[in-house]
C-alpha cells in the first residue's frame, strides 16, 4: 500500500509547450497591427497643460515638434524652417481625398515664443493641414 | 552490396527543419515591438486655421479677438483670465453659429509664450470656435 503511494508521488507532469511559438507569433502580430514606432520619443519637450485636451483618435499623416532649442523636426528628422515643414505636408497631402486624412501632429515646448512656433502653424495650415496641438492634461 | 545498401539508406533518410529556437525567437521580436513601439495615444487639441482670402475675410468682418500680451489675456480689449475667457466663450455659443460667426480672431505679441497660446487655443476650439491668426504689419 505504502509503496503504491511512492510511485504516485513521482509521476511527472509535462508542461505543454508545444503551442508556445504559436502563441508568441500571434502576439508579435498583434503588436505590428496595433502599434506605430515613434519618431520623436527623444526630443526635448516640456509640453502646455490644458483642461481641454482630449485623447487623438485620428490618423495623422505627419508629425510636426519644437524642442526646447527651437529646432524643428518633420517626422523626427530636423529641418531648417517653417517653409520645409509647409513644403512636406503639402507633399504629404497631395493625394488625399478626405478631411480625415488632413491632420498633422504639432508638438512644441511651451516656454518657447511666438516667433518661433507660429510661422510652423501658418506653414501647416497653409499647406492644408488640420492641427492637432499635443498638450497635457491639467486643471 | 554493402555500397547499394548505403545508397538506399541515404535516399530515405529524413531531414528535419530544427523548431526549438522558434519560440525564442518569436519572444525576442515580441520585446522588440514592446520596446520600439507607443500604444500611448497622445493627447490634443484640434484646430484647422483659415488661410489666405478666408482669414483676411474674417479679419475684415467685426469678429470678436482675443489678445495674449505676454501672460495677460484680453477678450475685446477688456482683461479676463482663462476661466472667464472660457465663459466668454461659451456666451457665444459658437457650436450653433454658421460659417464665419464661428470665427474668434487670436492676436499675440511676439514674447507671447506657446503655454499660454495653446491654453487661448484650446479655450477657442473646445467652444467650437475657429480660430484666424491676427497677421502682423
Amino acid at each position: 500500500m505504502a509503496r503504491r503511494k511512492n510511485k504516485q508521488k513521482r509521476r511527472e507532469v509535462p508542461v505543454p509547450i508545444a503551442s508556445m511559438g504559436d502563441i508568441a507569433f500571434l502576439l508579435i502580430i498583434f503588436f505590428m497591427v496595433c502599434s506605430e514606432v515613434t519618431k520623436d520619443k527623444k526630443l526635448d519637450v516640456t509640453l502646455p497643460i490644458s483642461e481641454y485636451v482630449e485623447k487623438n483618435n485620428e490618423a495623422l499623416v505627419a508629425r510636426i515638434a519644437i524642442d526646447k532649442n527651437a529646432q524643428i523636426f518633420f517626422d523626427g528628422q530636423p529641418v531648417e524652417s517653417a517653409k520645409d515643414v509647409e513644403w512636406g505636408v503639402r507633399a504629404m497631402l497631395e493625394n488625399t481625398v478626405s478631411e480625415d486624412q488632413r491632420h498633422v501632429q504639432f508638438k512644441c515646448d511651451a516656454a518657447l515664443p511666438k516667433e518661433t512656433f507660429e510661422p510652423v502653424l501658418k506653414a501647416i495650415a497653409e499647406a492644408g493641414g488640420i492641427i492637432e496641438a499635443v498638450g497635457e492634461l491639467g486643471e | 552490396m554493402k555500397k547499394r545498401r548505403a545508397k538506399q539508406l541515404k535516399k530515405h533518410r529524413e531531414g528535419d527543419i530544427p523548431t526549438g529556437s522558434f519560440s525564442d525567437i518569436a519572444f525576442l521580436l515580441i520585446i522588440y515591438f514592446l520596446v520600439a513601439t507607443s500604444l500611448v495615444k497622445v493627447k490634443t487639441i484640434t484646430a484647422d486655421l483659415p488661410t489666405g482670402e478666408k482669414q483676411a475675410e474674417a479679419q475684415m468682418d467685426k469678429t470678436p479677438i482675443v489678445n495674449l500680451r505676454e501672460t495677460d489675456v484680453f477678450f475685446n480689449d477688456k482683461p479676463v483670465s482663462m476661466e472667464e475667457l472660457n465663459d466668454r466663450l461659451a456666451a457665444l455659443e459658437l457650436q450653433d453659429a454658421l460659417g464665419s460667426k464661428k470665427v474668434i480672431m487670436l492676436e499675440s505679441t511676439s514674447v507671447t509664450s506657446y503655454e499660454v497660446y495653446f491654453q487661448a487655443l484650446a479655450a477657442i476650439s473646445a467652444n467650437g470656435g475657429v480660430v484666424a491668426l491676427v497677421e502682423e504689419e
